[in-house]
């Protein structure tokens, strides 16, 4: 491989990975939100007895 | 039934993405023209047309939520919740399309960046939907709600001219490879890989869709029952 396609590739994976970084990423951010609207559903049940 | 039916949804959503990581990598072959570098394609055209959809959904919503914001409040809480989903998952859809364009840009015209027609449109798209989910985030007030659907409408109709942006005016950006000029499209060797990859993504794009619409609408409950809960107490 010549030093124009490492950088090629070095580009594509660069591009790739910050997908991915981008997308579960945010997956994880639903996820956490996920859970404190549902701690606050539990917290409001347990005060309503 | 719901659970075993969202695993495996999940399931096969994450096969596909394997498996479109797998054509995009080692089935696609170099391109003549551009090398290695043209494999980004298989990530950012897919991704600016999930975000293009998904602007569509938040467009759907914020008419759906001025139609019934009277006549059937509830009715327009399920709408604005598909509206705040589709900006949102359309912002992170945008904004990987953002980054990924000009890393290509980068390696095939010499640069990160041009004030071109396309590329411009679509940084004024992330723009205006960013600035939707800033005023929904930070905003307080009876209206919010109404005004974001505003500018959930006023922000979709950018998305016809970022489409149309590479057809109307001579850009930087590469012409449009399907329904272009005569001569456009892509190699059949190529085709397959992309269409694997624009399913995938989609899959995907659908998946976290329906999470942050379910997220949202578990918001809604919550703040509806501590609104009920409040008006009892003061009772």
């Amino acid at each position: 491989m010549d030093q124009a396609a490492i950088l090629d590739h070095q580009f594509v994976i660069a591009a790739y990975t910050v997908t991915w970084a981008l997308q579960l990423g945010y997956l994880a951010w639903l996820a956490v939100k996920w859970g404190a609207e549902k701690r606050a559903a539990a917290r409001r049940t347990n005060n309503s007895r | 039934m719901k659970k075993l039916a969202i695993g495996l949804y999940a399931a096969v959503t994450i096969a596909l993405m394997i498996w479109g990581f797998y054509q995009a990598m080692y089935v696609a072959p170099t391109d003549a023209m551009q090398g290695e570098i043209f494999r980004i394609i298989f990530y950012h055209v897919p991704s600016a047309s999930v975000a293009f959809l998904f602007f569509a959904v938040s467009l759907l919503g914020s008419i759906g939520f001025l139609s019934y914001r009277r006549s059937h409040p509830q009715w327009a809480q399920v709408a604005d919740a598909w509206a705040l989903a589709g900006a949102e998952v359309g912002v992170v859809f945008c904004t990987v399309v953002l980054t990924t364009g000009p890393l290509w840009g980068r390696r095939a015209w010499g640069i990160w960046w041009t004030w071109d027609a396309r590329l411009t449109t679509t940084l004024v798209l992330w723009l205006i939907y960013v600035s939707y989910l800033l005023l929904r985030r930070f905003a307080a007030g009876p209206q919010v709600q109404t005004l974001a659907a505003v500018l959930g409408i006023f922000g979709a109709l950018d998305v016809p001219i970022v489409y149309m942006s590479n057809r109307w005016w001579r850009t930087q950006h590469p012409a449009p490879v399907f329904g272009g000029a005569q001569g456009s499209g892509m190699d059949k060797s190529m085709l397959g890989p992309f269409m694997w990859n624009m399913l995938a993504w989609f899959c995907w794009g659908v998946f976290i869709l329906i999470l942050r619409y379910n997220v949202e609408r578990k918001h809604q409950l919550n703040a509806e029952a501590e609104a009920q809960e409040a008006l009892e107490a003061n009772a």
